[in-house]
């Protein structure tokens, strides 16, 4: 898809090995990154991020449904990304679909924990009305609507803002008289509970190129890619997930050292995004 | 239902019958693409994509004498009230897409291009009716932006008829009232109608009034997109430092 010249790749990997980007940055620093909420009315909450050319949009939507018989103390989450073709024409047709579900399956895996759902980063329990028989059903959708690499940090941070926006109603239970009713369900339009976002991870993606690893790689800087590691990291340093894309094998120790600089990271970008946060919920009320 | 109060003349969403809603144009939104924009009525909002010309991805759609222009619509899953996940190319967006084509090929000069692509995808974030109109608006600011010529603007408004009333630009519960729906696109300049589509009955007289608001819409749209496009030259002017 890139098309690049003998004389570019050996620009950016040589700036990459100099820690000089081709765009300035030293190999550790994001791009600028932009941040909106509730950029859709008719979701629960919904966020824009952009990263650098990178742009995304995610909406939560939450429906009244029923937990899984296994779990009945539990609801239940799902999170579907789409890349939109205007991104890139090759997501044309069905031509986004891989790479779709590609980002829905990691996203799930950094987000959402195990099939039981221990150690997911939203608190599943949270979401039940009442146990067995009712509770809200999270629809996380992702559209890409700009693709300039690292899209897998750019949806987990909409992801992180859109779940902070998001307000879930508030509900009345009339149990019927039998255990084995169906209770009635009284939905308020006026009040929303906040949701507890301070357990979900910001998602880090290092990029190896040659023998050195990058932080936001551009789609430049990822055609040039070996492998990249993407770590999930929640507001303890703890991490919640992680995938290893690309076909070049790293060495075991060199996974470790990702994983230290990735917490690092993470940090910063958590701390950053609290504030992005906190200033688009802030014109959000001044309008 | 009452979709217009007899008493007062306003609409369900406050708006009298000739008023369209707030509309909104913005070009540059799809850093990659040639060209882009988004274009909102009302809640309705649309992002436009161009890519192209280039040279044409499979060898056997080529035309040796003009452009192939190629057209995608889809539809965000968040973008309805209910959530519902539709599968890509269903008939709808594939007949919206070729709608969109067609009137927008209309416009472009083909023949000044021959052996090349241009590709057109709209996206829509948010649908409370007009999409279709709203698709048409938002491919003409990304074609201009794209510098593709063209040999007008092409500008797109629907117009309905419920309670005895024509009304300009239709939102999602007028849309679903059941009564006709006339979308019109126009090119501005030349006056001439490229598109034009209707659903239910209308007798004659009242269709020629109905079409007549829309094509008053779709001047006004003309009007607003033509300041955009003015606006977003004199800005590039004034980043070249001319």
């Amino acid at each position: 898809m890139v098309g690049l010249s003998e004389g570019e790749k050996r620009f950016i990997r040589g700036g990459i090995a100099q820690d000089l980007r081709t765009d300035g940055r030293q190999r550790l620093h994001y791009r600028p990154i932009s941040v909106e909420t509730g950029v859709i009315p008719q979701a629960n909450g919904s966020a824009r991020v952009r990263l650098g050319a990178t742009d995304v949009i995610v909406s939560i939507k939450a429906e009244l449904g029923k937990p899984h018989p296994l779990q009945p103390d539990k609801g239940k989450v799902a999170i579907f990304i789409d890349c939109s073709p205007t991104a890139a024409p090759m997501f044309e047709g069905r031509g986004g679909e891989e790479l779709s579900t590609e980002l829905s399956f990691a996203l799930q895996r950094c987000l959402l924990g195990g099939r039981s759902g221990a150690g997911a980063g939203i608190d599943l329990s949270s979401l039940v009305i009442v146990e067995g028989k009712v509770c809200w059903d999270l629809y996380i959708d992702g559209l890409v609507v700009s693709s300039d690499g690292n899209l897998l940090d750019a949806l987990a941070a909409a992801i992180k803002v859109a779940l902070s926006n998001t307000g879930i109603p508030k509900v009345t239970v009339n149990l019927g008289a039998s255990p084995n009713d169906q209770p009635d369900v009284d939905v308020s339009d006026e009040e929303f509970l906040q949701f507890d976002t301070s357990g979900v991870p910001v998602v880090v993606t290092l990029t190896k190129v040659s023998r050195h690893y990058i932080v936001d790689a551009t789609s430049e800087e990822e055609s040039q890619m070996s492998s990249a590691v993407s770590i999930s990291v929640n507001r303890h340093g703890h991490i919640c997930g992680l995938t290893k894309r690309g076909g070049a094998g790293l060495d075991p120790s060199v996974i470790l050292d990702m994983i230290s600089v990735a917490k690092h990271v993470g940090e910063q970008l958590m701390s950053l995004l609290d504030s992005e946060i906190a200033a688009a919920e802030a014109s959000a009320e001044d309008q | 239902m009452e979709y217009v109060d007899s008493l007062t003349g306003f609409r369900l969403d406050g708006r009298r019958p000739n008023d369209m809603r707030q509309i909104r144009g913005e070009i540059g939104v799809v850093a990659k693409a040639d060209g882009s924009a988004l274009f909102e009525m009302g809640n309705t909002k649309v992002i436009a994509a161009v890519y192209g010309p280039r040279e044409v991805q499979n060898r056997s759609q080529q035309v040796n004498n003009q452009a192939l222009v190629r057209c995608e619509y889809s539809m965000a899953n968040f973008s309805t009230g209910d959530r519902a996940r539709r599968p890509k190319g269903d008939r709808r967006s594939t007949e919206i897409s070729l709608v969109i084509r067609q009137t927008m090929e209309a416009c472009i000069l083909t023949h000044l291009m021959p052996r090349s692509q241009i590709d057109i995808f709209v996206q829509v974030l948010q649908a409370d009716g007009g999409t279709r109109s709203a698709c048409i608006n938002a491919a003409t600011l990304a074609l201009a932006d794209a510098g593709i010529p063209m040999c007008d603007i092409v500008t797109s408004c629907s117009a309905g008829y419920l309670s005895s009333t024509p009304l300009l630009d239709l939102n999602y519960i007028e849309d679903s009232a059941g009564g006709p729906d006339v979308t019109v696109g126009i090119l501005a300049k030349m006056d001439k109608v490229t598109l034009l589509q209707m659903d239910a009955k209308l007798p004659m007289d009242i269709f020629e009034n109905v079409m007549q608001l829309a094509i008053e819409g779709c001047k006004a749209i003309a009007q607003y997109i033509r300041g955009v496009l003015l606006e977003n030259t004199k800005q590039l002017e004034c980043r070249r430092g001319v």
